[in-house]
């Protein structure tokens, strides 16, 4: 990934996030302050050592939801599988939201928290596709698990981790933290596929 | 006289978004910054009579900057532009004395009726 690239792609993403936050904020009833994505691309062997170094190792590091994608229509063919990750701490601040949330319909922790990798995942894969004039198909959210091991993910994986696409995105709470990762796999041809869309997408600059 | 206007966003394609989106013959020169300490260091330097502000940059975000933009009383007309599209990110900008709030992607005609609105076209 060339730096013209990467940098198109936090902006495309940057834009994605705006959205989500906004549906987050709708959610929660709270403001919520965006960060700056950072991403990291990669290849099969150094995946779960970035995952290590981002979670842990522990046993019940990290709670999981993944969303499948794929292509429906516009320039972007692609499929992959979208992991939305918390840590245990991050974990922690969304319960506590929970508890002070009104919401009748939302009375439930799994329900609260597949809304809210609903909106993450979902919202900002919409909003990746738009950007690059595409659309894609999305699965509902599904729980890899609660309260487990950063190995964990890489066992649950139906397309064998070919190439993965790691974005780490922050949002921050007037008074509280929570940082979740939004891991993108796909295999090596839809990356390249990415890749050059982002190319196009700087050349009608 | 030329307006010196500065577009300060952290990415190198927002910044050249907003630019491809100025309207063709306005009488601008255009000055860039990173984050909101070159920005309002450029400021300071009288390069930002317009400023084109993103919200979401490391270093100083959007919104500190516009704090010390109100603060120290300077005369910049700050335009957000940004992918925050939160009706309250909007709200607290225009308090802290933003013009306006335009949304990202941006777009020429949008940021056209917006120069146009605070009669800088």
């Amino acid at each position: 990934m060339t730096e013209d690239q990467r940098d198109c792609l936090q902006e495309i993403i940057n834009v994605a996030m705006g959205q989500a936050g906004e549906s987050l904020a709708r959610l929660i009833e709270m403001f919520v302050k965006l960060g700056v994505p950072s991403i990291h691309l990669a290849s099969t062997k150094d995946i779960m050592p970035k995952l290590k170094n981002m979670f842990g190792e522990q046993h019940d590091s990290v709670t999981a939801v993944r969303q499948m994608f794929n292509h429906n229509s516009g320039k972007l063919d692609i499929q992959g599988e979208a992991i939305l990750v918390f840590s245990q701490s991050s974990l922690a601040e969304i319960e506590a939201l929970m508890v002070n949330h009104q919401s009748q319909a939302l009375n439930n922790r799994m329900e609260f928290l597949l809304n809210i990798a609903n909106i993450l995942t979902g919202v900002s894969i919409k909003g990746i596709a738009d950007q690059l004039d595409s659309n894609f198909n999305c699965s509902p959210p599904s729980l890899i698990g609660m309260n487990i091991s950063t190995e964990q993910l890489q066992s649950q994986d139906p397309i064998n981790w070919h190439e993965a696409l790691i974005i780490e995105v922050t949002y921050r709470l007037e008074h509280q933290n929570f940082t979740c990762s939004l891991l993108f796999l796909m295999a090596g041809d839809s990356i390249a596929k990415l890749l050059s869309a982002l190319d196009d997408f700087l050349e009608q600059l | 006289m030329s307006i010196p206007i500065l577009i300060c966003d952290d990415s190198l394609v927002s910044r050249k978004m907003v630019q491809k989106s100025l309207p063709d013959g306005w009488d601008v020169d255009i000055s860039l910054a990173k984050n909101g300490v070159e920005g309002l260091a450029k400021i300071r330097q009288g390069l930002g009579e317009v400023v084109f502000l993103d919200l979401t940059m490391p270093e100083m975000d959007g919104f500190q900057l516009l704090e010390i933009i109100k603060k120290e009383q300077i005369k910049s007309l700050v335009i957000v532009i940004s992918a925050d599209i939160q009706p309250e990110a909007r709200s607290r900008v225009l308090k802290l004395g933003a013009m306006d709030f335009i949304k990202k992607p941006v777009d020429a005609k949008t940021l056209a009726a917006s120069l146009k609105n605070f009669g800088l076209l």
